[in-house]
């Protein structure tokens, strides 16, 4: 869903896109990538996807980052960045961009999916919980796990648009909630998400800010 | 005192073996609606320990570490299995 989150941000004129993603373009990803297509099978997808993104708004800059980041990269790539929008598939990475954009100080916002479901929040401690207070121990990873490119497109676009929120000063972003969207029934929820005075990601932060 | 229950999303399946409401005695608490969701789950299965839980709206953890309020007739208590598909 990280792929229709940074169209969205592209068209909108998001000036600049830090874009990271790993490995090569497989015939699975098909069915959600939309910055791909069968031209780019087995080619690296951060160079191809900034590629893209660039073909739809000549006026933003992408740059293109092969690799999922480590801890001390992900600080670095947070301290040039005014927002992160998570999109990875694993609890790991995402908790690893949280604790960066916790240290930068700057806003969280979390995509996910599963099947026809998806969750989203908007986050920024100490304002807000962080995405350690939410979930404490990672969830177990999935190596598969059921895509439906319909709801990565629906999330990963309301993603977008909480960002073009933020960034702009328009409207009420979903700051500390999580939109929690049911494919199965069609029924979207919204729940506010508490701090953990205890949270090891975020305490500190909060402590300082007073 | 009766409690809505509601798993959305991805807890959305697991949902369909369980009752819309559960009846507990009064002044029961968070864990006591816990208890009795696993004890109505089939036999072996159980709620994931990273299953967000909401009360009315509002967070109150997972069901591995999670407030204990006591619970209000009428109450919603919502469940969010976590996702992380990219």
């Amino acid at each position: 869903m990280g792929g229709p989150a940074a169209l969205m941000m592209a068209m909108a004129g998001v000036g600049r896109i830090l874009l990271a993603h790993s490995g090569t373009m497989i015939s699975p990803d098909l069915n959600r990538q939309v910055l791909g297509n069968e031209q780019v099978l087995g080619k690296p997808r951060a160079t191809h996807f900034a590629e893209y993104l660039r073909s739809m708004n000549r006026f933003i800059e992408v740059e293109a980052i092969d690799h999922e980041p480590d801890d001390e990269e992900a600080h670095q790539l947070a301290g040039r960045s005014d927002l992160v929008v998570a999109c990875p598939p694993t609890f790991e990475e995402r908790l690893r961009l949280n604790r960066a954009s916790v240290a930068a100080g700057i806003p969280f916002i979390d995509a996910a999916q599963w099947g026809i479901s998806g969750t989203l929040m908007v986050l920024q401690s100490p304002r807000t919980a962080c995405l350690e207070c939410v979930y404490p121990t990672p969830p177990p990873f999935e190596e598969l796990f059921p895509v439906v490119g319909a709801i990565s497109s629906a999330i990963g676009s309301l993603a977008a648009l909480e960002a073009i929120k933020v960034l702009s000063g328009t409207g009420d972003p979903l700051w500390g909630k999580m939109l929690s969207y049911d494919g199965n029934r069609g029924i979207p929820t919204v729940i506010s998400l508490t701090r953990n005075p205890q949270c090891p990601c975020c305490q500190e932060t909060a402590e300082d800010a007073g | 005192m009766k409690i809505h229950l509601v798993l959305t999303g991805r807890a959305y399946q697991q949902g369909e073996q369980l009752p819309g409401q559960l009846e507990l005695p009064d002044q029961s608490r968070l864990s006591d609606a816990l208890a009795a969701i696993t004890a109505a789950l089939p036999e072996g299965e159980s709620l994931q320990g990273s299953c967000l839980l909401a009360l009315g709206g509002t967070h109150v953890g997972t069901v591995d570490q999670h407030q204990d309020p006591q619970l209000t007739e009428g109450q919603e208590l919502l469940l969010i299995a976590p996702v992380a598909g990219g």
